[in-house]
């Protein structure tokens, strides 16, 4: 395991575990309070108008299912992964780290283009979720460079 | 790691995470309760003096706002004497680009004291206006239609006091968590929208016998 103790001793390559956690936990909390927030039809947003327009809009959601919730999922396999990875080091959730946020920034990417051009208004909670999934597409492709000559076969990032 | 260590690792893990969980869920289900105070300032129908609030965050060019006036009109002269009906503005200025304005047209009336005029002409006729670049052309028409001072009306659509009035009713609204329109609080309690009038009027007669 990657000592939590030695925090501040730790090169800034074992930091960065520790970063894709904290990034993928906010993830999840802020996902899981919007695919909650759907059911309720309630949520608090005072910082920015426009949150309802956009959790009420026809894109919030797939045959029933909020958008949301799959954040919920992707986020908290990113946490899982993360968390064995300091655990014990391993080529699978390795792979995890380096690969999935991709598709969860993709994901994200589409999902701001949907708010700015099509729905025409802006939700913090959603936004928020696009820097998390930035910052994990960054730090995702920071440790592949890194740890890439551990795992060979991703050695090609 | 030894496997002391590593079953604490996990089990503090899933800990914290349980515990956040909830805690985000319970937020986000906790149904907003209405920090609607009333000021003595806003527009009301019915009895200054009753002791059941009507509060309606509403928005002029909302369809369903407009599709609940005929309702709340009909509830005012119905039931005016025992019960107070507020209007206050939130315009959903992102989805309804004529919103502000028309809420300011009503505010610009209303100086003059023919806000309810307004108010009412707004919901009648909001499909000639709702969407035109012209709107406040079309608004100045109706000013005319009211016998209003049109130099006065339309230099206090665009005012910085009637501004003020409209953006205060919105920070209230959202400090009240009003997250559309039209939102209703009844004593101060949001309710959910009543599906017709009869239904709204047994809310407010079950209110009225608390």
């Amino acid at each position: 395991m990657i000592s939590f103790a030695n925090l501040s001793k730790m090169n800034w390559k074992n930091k960065l575990i520790y970063l894709i956690a904290v990034l993928a936990l906010i993830g999840f909390l802020d996902s899981l309070y919007l695919s909650a927030s759907h059911y309720s039809q309630s949520i608090h947003c005072s910082i920015v108008s426009g949150c309802q327009e956009v959790l009420a809009s026809p894109y919030s959601e797939i045959i029933g299912i909020p958008i949301a919730f799959g954040g919920v999922i992707f986020y908290l396999f990113i946490l899982i992964n993360a968390l064995l990875y300091i655990d014990q080091p391993n080529k699978w959730s390795f792979r995890s780290l380096a690969y999935i946020p991709i598709a969860g920034f993709l994901f994200s990417l589409y999902l701001t283009y949907l708010q700015f051009f099509v729905i025409g208004a802006l939700c913090q909670y959603c936004l928020l979720s696009a820097l998390t999934s930035t910052g994990l597409l960054i730090s995702g492709l920071r440790l592949a460079k890194t740890e890439s000559k551990k795992y060979p076969s991703v050695k090609n990032l | 790691m030894k496997k002391k260590n590593r079953i604490w690792f996990w089990l503090s893990v899933l800990f914290i995470l349980a515990t956040l969980s909830a805690l985000i869920v319970a937020i986000a289900q906790n149904k907003p309760q209405g920090s609607t105070t009333i000021t003595g300032q806003e527009w009301f129908k019915g009895n200054p003096e009753a002791e059941v609030s009507l509060i309606e965050y509403s928005d002029f060019q909302c369809p369903a706002c407009a599709s609940y006036y005929p309702l709340l009109k009909r509830l005012a002269e119905e039931m005016g004497d025992e019960i107070k009906i507020i209007y206050r503005h939130f315009p959903l200025s992102s989805i309804h680009p004529q919103a502000d304005l028309a809420a300011q047209a009503s505010e610009a009336a209303g100086v003059q004291g023919y806000f309810w005029e307004m108010h009412d002409l707004l919901f009648e006729k909001q499909s000639e206006w709702s969407g035109q670049k012209n709107a406040k052309d079309i608004f100045i028409g109706y000013g005319r239609e009211l016998g209003l001072d049109i130099e006065l009306f339309s230099a206090d659509i665009d005012s910085r006091a009637v501004k003020k009035i409209v953006s205060d009713d919105k920070i209230s609204g959202n400090q009240a968590f009003v997250s559309g329109t039209p939102t209703l609080f009844l004593n101060g309690e949001k309710i959910n929208n009543p599906r017709s009038y009869d239904q709204l009027r047994q809310l407010i007669q079950n209110e009225l016998e608390k």
